[in-house]
């Protein structure tokens, strides 16, 4: 049971790292979104960012609520 | 209809019209090829200044040839072999150019840790095509891995639009190790399956 409940995460794991999906597809667009999301929501100072301009959405909401 | 199917074919409509006049013109392929990386030089050289909106406008226009070339091809008949192999060669002169520029910049800004992305990035988006043109004179087919040259092309534009180009460099760094690692391993599974059979 336990295995079986561990089985699938390891298997999404394992199909969205080791890619054999379309451009177009429904799996596509998750990890297209999970891209942009990473790439528009981290906050530049996590990443040191030397270029970037603007907090980003999650360093803004944390200067909004702390 | 998915959504990134839903962009890319908004995308083809102005595509369509460029391609229609291209083919009108009867420009040959190879050209459109060699144009698409002098101006990606242009957005190198963009990038190098740190001037990343321009760069992202450049780049724009760059792809649109780097797109159309292989269309135009099929339009006028004139599909060869030399110019699918120009076509590849000159898809990683482009890639590099833009690296380059990056690499340039950062350094100009003292920071040598993204000099280091930069260049691992680089590294491992060349072995990415590497692998695949390898893995392909001895299987039939090796189209695994998500970051792909439209992929990271496209998230250097959004990079460069969004002022996001550090996180850019992260995805396409760390999916290229990805794609290169799921590349070796498809093949080696491929050959270690065909092994048996052709032992048999």
């Amino acid at each position: 049971m336990l295995r079986a409940l561990l089985r699938r995460p390891a298997l999404v794991l394992w199909r969205a790292f080791f890619w054999t999906y379309d451009r177009a597809t429904w799996q596509y667009d998750l990890w297209v979104i999970a891209i942009l999301a990473f790439v528009w929501l981290t906050p530049p100072d996590w990443l040191r960012d030397p270029t970037a301009s603007g907090p980003g959405l999650i360093g803004l909401l944390r200067r909004l609520l702390f | 209809m998915t959504f990134t199917g839903a962009i890319g074919a908004a995308c083809m409509f102005p595509l369509r019209a460029i391609i229609a006049g291209c083919v009108a013109l009867r420009i040959h392929p190879n050209i459109l090829t060699i144009v698409g990386v002098v101006i990606n030089v242009g957005a190198a050289w963009a990038l190098a200044g740190g001037r990343f909106m321009t760069a992202g406008w450049i780049m724009v226009v760059a792809n649109i040839f780097d797109f159309i070339d292989g269309k135009v091809a099929r339009e006028l008949e004139l599909e060869s072999a030399f110019g699918a192999f120009w076509d590849s060669v000159m898809d990683r002169f482009s890639d590099i150019f833009l690296f380059i520029g990056l690499v340039f910049l950062y350094a100009e800004l003292g920071r040598t840790d993204y000099v280091v992305i930069t260049a691992l990035t680089m590294m491992f988006s060349i072995m990415t095509s590497y692998t695949r043109a390898r893995a392909e004179s001895i299987i039939p087919r090796c189209k695994v891995g998500f970051m792909e040259r439209p992929e990271r092309i496209v998230l250097l534009m959004i990079g460069a639009f969004t002022h996001r180009m550090a996180a850019v460099l992260w995805v396409i760094g760390v999916l290229s190790v990805v794609t290169v690692a799921d590349r070796v391993y498809y093949t080696w599974r491929e050959l270690s399956q065909a092994a048996p059979e052709r032992r048999a």
